[in-house]
């Protein structure tokens, strides 16, 4: 056969069946099913109450600052609410059901014991504001969608609007205004070796311009959606500090929430595999000379959807006639596909004929916590950093050596003389994201601007000041000749012939 | 290990443990390899059959139950075969040459069919249960490319064939994944055993799960009262090849009746004196 397609039928997985037992809705017991959800059918009146339900049970419990099982007692959430919202499947359906919810109060979302004054009938938040951070500038060729955004959050009443631009990461102007401290000096980061040089980067462009320096330095795709997704993450989170949120809501599906749980334990970010399902998050601890109100410097991000899939969110959005802005940005930039990308097709393609498969990671990662010790956030994604990656780095894998490690990262002791180094300063996954490279050589920049959380990060700062020195490795750890490493590995190198 | 036992004076005493799955055009080609190997190596060898020790080769497995779950019969009779072949030599430590390609696969099949047991423990370079003999991965970190180049340029003689039954589709849908990351980011087989080394189940949910026993039929280790295997070999013997993998198959068997007297067990599995650990150990990555 030309077409390549197996002629033994048993080599083909059989599809299972699309339903398990009955066409009849598996809640309401009689009306004739519309939707099959994970081999149970459901019809459309029940479908709306099933999402809402799953909705609230993923959020409620987490309102108050206390995190506890399911809610019994009033929802009092310390400060305001942010939603991240960038017109994809998931935030469309997270906008329209936090309005009905907690805005519109819909009748169809409520219980229907108690009485008007229940408790559950007053207003959550007091304010709630949506943040969209459009990313076009980093993808040639993108559109800006900025405007269609606007128009859609302005279809719901009492919304807030922020929208935000990816290059404002690299933005002073932004940075001061969402209460940040003052950059007194920019840092930047020479990604030639593994040990990331930190450079002082003393005349900075303008945002835009340090944004494509810093994403064309990247030496993988992998790298470039990476380090877009951490961008626009730190955004809303330090707009959700600007606006005194307390919580931070994400659209992300169960279907999403799988394929970046996969994604993050492919680019090495298992030790971070918690917070990907639930984050507490707050500015690295130093913000003394912060310009935001002291107390409210927590925010809690929440995945409110987690429990329901890709199909779900789909067919809440047709039966509400609502619309999708977002576009897939690998057919704007045309660029080859990332891990990210390949993830999400693979983990999509799966959840056809394994439809358990999604729900089945999402429980599993549920139920793993960080191995070993925290040795403080990582600088470029703010979240928690395994103590040792450099030392296991060092042991698992033929590479330079790294002396620039300090105590506090379960290291060795730095040498007063070595030059100034971002590595011992990231999680594993973002010096994998910095330097991990698929044999293509790109044009090194000598300095590349660093996002502007960085500049002002303590450990940085102390960093770059202690490393000013002339770079020498330590005692005892001299830099071989070419010659003498030949003669240490002489009996193991292989026979020329 | 030959080469370093000779040259660092590490007195182990080596064996050449194989199994014989009985996959004809397969496993048939590749023990003559094996046999080569021994006479090259001057160590001795021994060949453990599925045939010998279950009565069943995966030849005739897959003529019962078809090309779709082959690779749950395989690799469980696999293990076992391993632990009672490694008991019949008498020997302390079966060193297997699963590389990071392997390992990574692992993580992520284990992440996506939920096996927490497997998971928290299959990126350990070393395990030893109570009742079964002490396993190392030494190649844990090596590509398997790597390990293809440093046969080709030893000159190795090697067997490098793709099983014939492999193309199971849920852990063929994981590998090819895996040969896209690697092609997209080539670290990502090692960011991968990272991640899989950078967490561990949580302890209320360790709590939950099953104690280890030991199966009351056959003596090998188990979570159930009978090991998975004595399962699988029953659902067999009983024309229900299923029974071990759904439950509903599980529950149709049970209601067939009570296990005939004439069914075909697997022999009782004894621990070798001596070597029987305290308790389950499993030696960490380098930190």
């Amino acid at each position: 056969m030309s077409c390549g397609n197996p002629t033994d039928a048993e080599a083909v997985m059989q599809r299972r069946p699309k339903h398990d037992k009955t066409k009849i809705c598996v809640r309401c017991k009689v009306a004739r099913g519309n939707l099959v959800i994970r081999h149970a059918v459901y019809c459309k009146d029940c479908f709306f109450p099933l999402v809402t339900h799953r909705f609230r049970r993923a959020l409620e419990p987490s309102v108050n600052s206390k995190p506890d099982g399911p809610r019994r007692t009033a929802l009092k959430p310390s400060g305001n609410l942010l939603l991240g919202y960038s017109g994809g499947l998931g935030s469309a359906v997270l906008l329209d059901l936090v309005h009905r919810c907690y805005i519109a109060f819909d009748r169809s979302t409520m219980q229907t014991d108690g009485g008007r004054d229940h408790p559950r009938h007053e207003r959550v938040w007091k304010k709630v504001t949506v943040c969209y951070v459009e990313v076009c500038d980093a993808f040639p060729g993108m559109k800006d969608r900025s405007a269609e955004i606007a128009e859609i959050v302005a279809r719901y009443e009492d919304f807030e609007f922020i929208s935000l631009r990816i290059q404002d990461a690299f933005n002073r102007t932004w940075w001061e205004k969402v209460g940040g401290i003052p950059i007194s000096s920019y840092l930047g980061v020479s990604l030639a070796k593994e040990d990331l040089v930190l450079t002082s980067h003393s005349s900075p462009s303008t945002p835009l311009e340090s944004l494509h320096t810093y994403l064309s330095s990247l030496p993988t795709p992998t790298a470039v959606s990476s380090s877009i997704q951490t961008l626009t993450r730190l955004l809303l989170l330090h707009t959700a500090l600007q606006t005194a949120s307390s919580h931070l809501l994400l659209g992300t599906s169960l279907t999403s929430l799988a394929i970046s749980l996969i994604s993050g334990i492919s680019q090495g970010a298992g030790f971070n595999v918690r917070e990907e399902i639930q984050e507490e998050w707050a500015p690295d601890g130093t913000e003394e000379n912060s310009a935001r109100p002291r107390g409210k410097r927590r925010v809690r991000i929440v995945r409110p959807l987690r429990d329901v899939g890709a199909k779900e969110c789909a067919a809440w959005l047709w039966w509400r006639g609502l619309s999708v802005v977002g576009l897939d940005r690998r057919h704007a930039s045309g660029a080859s596909l990332g891990i990210g990308e390949l993830t999400k097709d693979f983990i999509t393609g799966l959840e056809k004929d394994y439809p358990s498969t999604v729900s089945t990671i999402v429980r599993t990662c549920g139920k793993l916590a960080p191995k070993g010790d925290v040795a403080g956030l990582c600088v470029l994604c703010e979240r928690p950093a395994q103590a040792g990656v450099q030392l296991w780095k060092a042991r698992t894998a033929i590479r330079e050596p790294v002396f620039q490690d300090t105590p506090d990262r379960g290291e060795p002791d730095a040498p007063l003389n070595s030059p100034p180094s971002l590595a011992p300063h990231l999680c594993y996954a973002c010096h994998a994201t910095l330097t991990s490279r698929r044999g293509t050589s790109r044009v090194e920049q000598p300095s590349v601007p660093l996002p502007v959380w960085t500049s002002v990060s303590p450990i940085l700062e102390m960093e770059y000041a202690r490393g000013k020195g002339t770079a020498l490795p330590p005692p005892g750890m001299a830099r071989m000749a070419e010659q003498e490493m030949k003669a240490v590995v002489q009996e193991f190198l292989l026979d020329d012939e | 290990m030959k080469t370093l036992n000779d040259r660092y004076h590490y007195g182990l005493e080596l064996f050449l443990l194989s199994i014989d799955e009985g996959i004809t055009g397969y496993r048939d080609d590749s023990l003559e390899t094996v046999k080569r190997n021994q006479r090259q190596y001057d160590i001795p060898l021994k060949i453990l059959s599925y045939d010998e020790l279950y009565g069943w080769t995966m030849d005739a497995i897959v003529a019962q139950v078809g090309k779709k779950n082959n690779c749950t019969f395989c690799g469980v009779f696999r293990r076992q075969a391993l632990d009672r072949g490694a008991a019949i030599l008498n020997v302390d430590h079966i060193v297997t040459g699963h590389n990071a390609d392997d390992i990574a696969e692992t993580v992520l099949m284990n992440i996506m069919r939920g096996d927490i047991a497997r998971l928290g423990r299959c990126t350990s370079i070393c395990t030893q249960g109570e009742d079964t003999i002490k396993r190392s991965k030494p190649f844990k970190y090596a590509y398997e490319k790597e390990i293809v180049m440093y046969a080709y340029f030893k000159k190795l003689d090697y067997f490098s064939t793709e099983c014939i039954y492999s193309p199971d589709a849920y852990r063929g849908h994981a590998r090819a994944f895996l040969k896209d990351l690697e092609a997209a980011r080539p670290s990502a087989i090692i960011d991968i055993i990272h991640s899989g080394e950078a967490f561990e189940v949580k302890e209320d949910i360790k709590a939950t799960q099953k104690a280890q026993q030991v199966c009351k039929r056959c003596g090998y280790m188990s979570s159930n009262e009978l090991c998975k295997a004595c399962t699988l070999l029953e659902g067999l013997e009983r024309g229900m090849a299923n029974a071990a993998i759904t439950d509903r198959a599980r529950k149709k068997l049970d209601a067939d009746g009570p296990v005939p007297d004439n069914l075909r067990t697997i022999p009782f599995f004894y621990m070798p004196p001596g070597l029987r650990s305290s308790s389950y150990i499993p030696v960490e990555a380098p930190p």
